[in-house]
């Protein structure tokens, strides 16, 4: 196990290595960062002043050993827009994406288990026609316009939710629920096959035959089963809902991650770019080795497949 | 069913651990903006122009009333005079003025500000002119500065008041010299009504008021807030539900809004959209005059305001053409400058110049802030000029690609279009300096010997009156040589709530005029 453990942290780290290469190169291939900072009034003088006072005069290489060996000591440096340190910026929006996306992943969880099972149990009624439809529509209207939607009618028109900003519990109910909806459809589908799978097994005819109550059979017997490939995907989810809900984040206001992202990558703010893909990658990188060892140690198989 | 009144529960205990709702009580005053431009809140290394939020905090040399006039009211100096050549203009300095720190501001603080708004590291839009002219700063008192530059000029108090940009920005020497460039860009002090509380970068800045300032007397609002929200429809649902006094919206928002009886305020040609062709000239089809008149003649200026901009817009005419600084120095836009919508002509003129089966002209189609209708425009145009034999090629980028394509010089005769804050003399006569000026190489647009030679003499000039002449000069040759395609005036709309009262943004660019919202000398 440990060894596992261990080939899978350094595959990871040297991702994140070739990672750190790629994202420095790609971020000064989309353009120099001084138009966006300097005035459209700026001289040359005052390009070449910026470039020099921000570092952006030495050479490439320079500038990536200097980047990584900072990195490494946890100083991911100064963002050019903003001027402040890019660590501190990660720690402002970082805590706020990870709540979001825990209320989003609660929100699927909570809609994704009873269509899930129920669909299920169900199979080919009405009811589990609904789920799909249900799960079919979060999958396929685009978040954005989703967004627009809530925020125009249960905002703005009847005012039951704020419209944007953080704040209290109430804030985290639309963007949540815009980026659960989006989650719900594979959960479930995984869920409703898995359960089908499942409660055609013997283990759960047995206990049918033994006179188990049909709900514990289900809800407990079946569903147990039926939950290892739900985990695995709720925590790959997981991390994309934290990295990637650029387009929630910008319609309900919402200062996070995916956000202070788009913002970099926008003003080409190469320090921020460079930080925030490093970070989601890492996120990105523990949350499968996590995955990797809970799979592990539920089947022991899977630690001995090269 | 446990599982889900698990994760009901779970949701509950979440909401312990959430954030606190930041809780808007009147009187407190908040502003939700599609844009803040760069948020670094130090006036001289942001790179700054927008001046919403940063004239609440800082005082400027000079003040401005809020349609522009220079005011010895509502600045640091309390009167200025120059010297009977113009080479040494004395600032006398309001007594009593402290910055949030508690210190006084002084001569000393006012020389320190303006060395480093023209110091090497300022990033600051319209430093040049005064790094040419400034020889000295001295001050003789604690009260008096006196500016001595090396060439007799009449645009010192002007161009370092709020009418203008940061450069006039009173900011507290020792503390900054204490702290470090970084850490007052973090946190800033100045001497303004409104001290800053908190920033969080792509989400909003906070400002809570003094107890009493010279300026306003005791503020209305205790705090300030000001949130930044790129989603219209956010902005309009946040206005709706009461959470923000004062919003940007979009102009086919206006009439919605306005049945809804929100008060609709209007900063009436508050840009203008204005095109241009990458320089140089040479070799390329708008070298010829005949083509630049004709680009212009098959545009239909009064459908682009209606169709595009929802009519909130009107026709404008000469290239470059800054109309609120019109009145400061005498300049009509007569009849004749009209440019009529005119396909037939334009077509016999381009036959005439050579181009009867037209020619490629490559166009760049980009969003700016404050112009999500920048595509659209852009083929908008495209489909003009098509109709009269150019064929264009729409390039889609993000603006700031553009902006090195433009000056580098990398596509040579490229269109290109800006909405150009509208602004009064002075800050024209520094916008033409940069746009319209062929020494400011990177950034020209015209390359025009004579209007150079005009634009010189301003910096140099004495004589408002002559001042006034030159720059009508600039504009005539500019609209008669065609330099550029002027298509709109856009009028911005700002949506309040129905209890914010009177309010006047103003006309001085980039800037809302809040604090006179927060007076309570009103």
């Amino acid at each position: 196990m440990a060894r596992f453990v261990l080939t899978r942290l350094l595959q990871s780290l040297a991702a994140l290595a070739i990672l750190s290469v790629v994202v420095f190169v790609l971020a000064r291939a989309t353009g120099d960062p001084l138009h966006l900072i300097l005035p459209m009034s700026a001289s040359e003088e005052d390009f070449a002043n910026a470039r020099k006072y921000l570092g952006l005069d030495r050479p490439y290489v320079e500038q990536y050993l200097s980047f990584v060996g900072r990195a490494l000591t946890g100083d991911f440096g100064m963002s050019l827009r903003a001027r402040r340190p890019v660590g501190e910026l990660i720690a402002q929006r970082l805590p706020n994406s990870l709540r979001l996306a825990a209320f989003a992943m609660t929100v699927s969880l909570l809609l994704a288990f009873p269509l899930g099972v129920l669909a299920a149990v169900w199979k080919g009624t009405g009811i589990d026609r609904a789920a799909q439809v249900i799960a079919v529509l979060g999958q396929s209207l685009p978040t954005f316009w989703v967004a627009i939607v809530l925020i125009e009618l249960v905002a703005g028109r009847l005012q039951w939710l704020p419209a944007g900003g953080i704040g209290g519990l109430a804030s985290y109910v639309l963007p949540g629920f815009t980026l659960g909806w989006f989650v719900v459809a594979g959960m479930m589908r995984l869920l409703r096959s898995g359960m089908l799978e499942v409660l055609d097994s013997e283990y759960v005819k047995l206990a049918r035959v033994k006179g188990v109550v049909e709900a514990r059979v289900v809800w407990v017997h079946a569903l147990k089963n039926a939950l290892i490939p739900v985990v695995t995907f709720a925590g790959i989810y997981f991390s994309i809902l934290v990295t990637t809900a650029i387009v929630v984040e910008t319609v309900f206001a919402w200062p996070g991650l995916g956000r202070l992202a788009y913002e970099a990558i926008s003003s080409r703010d190469f320090p921020v770019i460079q930080a925030v893909v490093l970070t989601t990658a890492a996120i990105v990188a523990v949350v499968n080795l996590s995955v990797d060892c809970v799979y592990a140690f539920i089947d022991p198989r899977i630690r001995y497949v090269r | 069913m446990r599982l889900c009144l698990g994760l009901i529960g779970a949701l509950l205990s979440f909401a312990l651990i959430a954030s606190p709702a930041a809780a808007q009580s009147k009187p407190d005053l908040t502003v939700a903006l599609s844009s803040f431009s760069t948020e670094v809140l130090d006036p001289v290394l942001g790179g700054h122009v927008v001046k919403y939020y940063m004239s609440l905090i800082f005082d400027y040399l000079v003040g401005v009333t809020p349609d522009g006039q220079l005011s010895k009211d509502s600045g640091l100096a309390t009167r200025w005079e120059p010297s009977a050549d113009h080479k040494r203009w004395t600032f006398y300095l309001r007594k009593g003025v402290k910055f949030h720190t508690g210190e006084e501001a002084t001569s000393e603080d006012v020389k320190w500000s303006l060395q480093r708004a023209i110091g090497k590291r300022s990033t600051t839009g319209y430093a040049g002119p005064l790094r040419t002219l400034i020889a000295d700063i001295e001050t003789p008192a604690p009260d008096r500065v006196v500016i001595v530059t090396k060439e007799p000029t009449l645009i010192i108090p002007t161009y370092l008041s709020r009418s203008l940009s940061t450069e006039g920005m009173i900011l507290p020497k020792k503390y900054i010299e204490a702290t470090g460039d970084d850490a007052f860009a973090q946190k800033p002090v100045g001497s303004g009504p409104y001290k800053f509380v908190e920033q969080v970068t792509g989400s909003h800045i906070k400002l809570a008021a003094v107890d009493s300032h010279w300026r306003i007397g005791v503020p209305r609002f205790k705090t300030i807030t000001f949130k930044l929200v790129p989603e219209e429809t956010t902005r309009i649902a946040l206005l709706r539900r009461g959470e923000v006094d004062i919003t940007d919206v979009g102009r086919e928002r206006v009439k919605e809004l306005e049945r809804e009886s929100f008060p609709i305020h209007f900063r009436r040609e508050e840009a203008i959209l204005t095109t241009w062709w990458v320089l140089p000239r040479d070799g390329q089809p708008t070298r010829d005059k005949r083509v630049r008149e004709a680009l212009n003649l098959a545009v239909d200026r009064s459908e682009i305001a209606q169709s595009i901009f929802a009519g909130y817009a009107d026709p404008a005419h000469v290239p470059l053409g800054l109309s609120w600084a019109y009145r400061d120095i005498g300049f009509k836009v007569t009849p004749d400058m009209q440019y009529p919508y005119d396909p037939a002509r334009a077509k016999k003129l381009l036959a005439e110049a050579g181009f009867a089966s037209g020619f490629p002209l490559t166009m760049h189609a980009y969003q700016l802030p404050g112009l999500p209708e920048g595509k659209a425009f852009a083929e908008a145009m495209a489909g003009y000029w098509q109709k009269i034999g150019v064929q264009p090629k729409l390039v889609p980028v993000d603006y700031p690609a553009f902006r090195k394509n433009w000056f580098d010089r990398a596509t040579p005769g490229a269109f290109g279009y800006y909405n150009v804050a509208n602004r009064d003399w002075i800050g024209t006569y520094a916008f033409l300096e940069k746009q319209a000026y062929t020494k400011s190489r990177a950034s020209d647009t015209v390359n025009d010997p004579e209007i150079d030679a005009m634009i010189e003499q301003v910096m140099r000039q004495t004589d408002k009156d002559k001042i006034g002449a030159l720059l009508r000069n600039v504009y005539t040759r500019l609209r008669s040589e065609h330099y550029g395609v002027p298509v709109v005036y856009l009028h911005s709309p700002y949506a309040a709530s129905k209890t914010l009262g009177k309010w006047n943004p103003g006309t001085v660019m980039y800037d809302f005029f809040l604090d006179e919202l927060a007076s309570s000398k009103r």
